[in-house]
């Protein structure tokens, strides 16, 4: 069972594009060192897949989404999977407005790893915010 | 004539390390083992409803590659597109090795590495068979046209 009072986070896992490695980088400083005590990781395959533990997280907690492209197919599917989305980021617009460009899916670079430390204080933030109000 | 590929739907599996065991091999094929014979296939964009990827799955062979026995890539495949041509379970290939400990769910140690390089082999062998049996099976075809 999910634990109350926490928050879920989500990253698009795009295997050809490398803002999809950033966006799941992000993810990982999250859970495991900025917020460790305050998220859920997420995941979309076994969320569709129908796997029981991902269904009570999407459907018991807020969830911060991090989109690695245009398509926003975290977000569809989230909102598929009936969750409630709480904060949204686009790995595009963070890299324009960083003006950093990660170097490929493979291997994001040191530009790369720049920008998902920048998301991932995003996301840190989002979870603040709703992890204070309850 | 356009080269037949094969797609590979890939496991993102943030969970696991097996999960991103699945992510480095698959991108091994991709752009080491067999670049001129392999795309892959967003798995998320896939599931979400991306229309050229399932249009993709439905015409062209495809391999999974899952990083657990819950085989997210290997339903979302069947289910919106049709069966796999092969399937890949990085746990049932970790049997081979019951020393390695995987423990990394981001950056691969050098050991982990190794694996996720004898995994990208096992995907490159089935990628060599998807494409002889397409070749097998059209010859065959080539062949009955011409009997009749």
């Amino acid at each position: 069972m999910p634990e109350e009072g926490k928050v879920a986070v989500v990253a698009c896992a795009g295997m050809d594009k490398a803002l999809g490695s950033v966006a799941r980088d992000s993810v990982f400083r999250v859970v495991e060192v900025l917020r460790p005590d305050k998220v859920e990781l997420l995941s979309l395959p076994p969320l569709l897949a129908g796997v029981p533990s991902q269904s009570g997280l999407v459907r018991s907690l807020p969830v911060v989404i991090v989109d690695g492209c245009a398509e926003r197919c975290a977000t569809k599917l989230v909102v598929k999977s009936g969750g409630k989305v709480s904060g949204r980021i686009l790995v595009p617009t963070s890299a324009k407005k960083y003006s950093l460009t990660p170097d490929s899916a493979s291997n994001v670079g040191l530009n790369g790893e720049r920008l998902s430390e920048m998301i991932a204080e995003e996301i840190a933030s989002i979870v603040d915010k709703l992890t204070e109000k309850k | 004539m356009a080269k037949r590929k094969v797609g590979i739907v890939s496991c993102s599996g943030e969970e696991i390390p097996e999960g991103t065991i699945s992510r480095v091999a698959t991108r091994l094929v991709l752009e080491k083992l067999r670049p001129e014979e392999t795309v892959t296939i967003c798995l998320p964009l896939f599931l979400a409803g991306g229309e050229d990827e399932r249009a993709f799955a439905q015409v062209f062979p495809t391999i999974t590659v899952d990083g657990c026995e819950k085989r997210c890539a290997k339903i979302g495949t069947e289910k919106y597109s049709g069966n796999p041509t092969a399937t890949i379970v990085v746990t049932d290939l970790l049997g081979k090795y019951p020393k390695l400990n995987l423990k990394s769910r981001d950056e691969l140690s050098a050991e982990e590495l190794k694996f996720a390089e004898e995994v990208a082999e096992e995907i490159a062998k089935r990628v060599d068979e998807a494409l002889s049996l397409e070749s097998l099976d059209k010859r065959d075809e080539q062949c009955r046209k011409k009997e009749k």
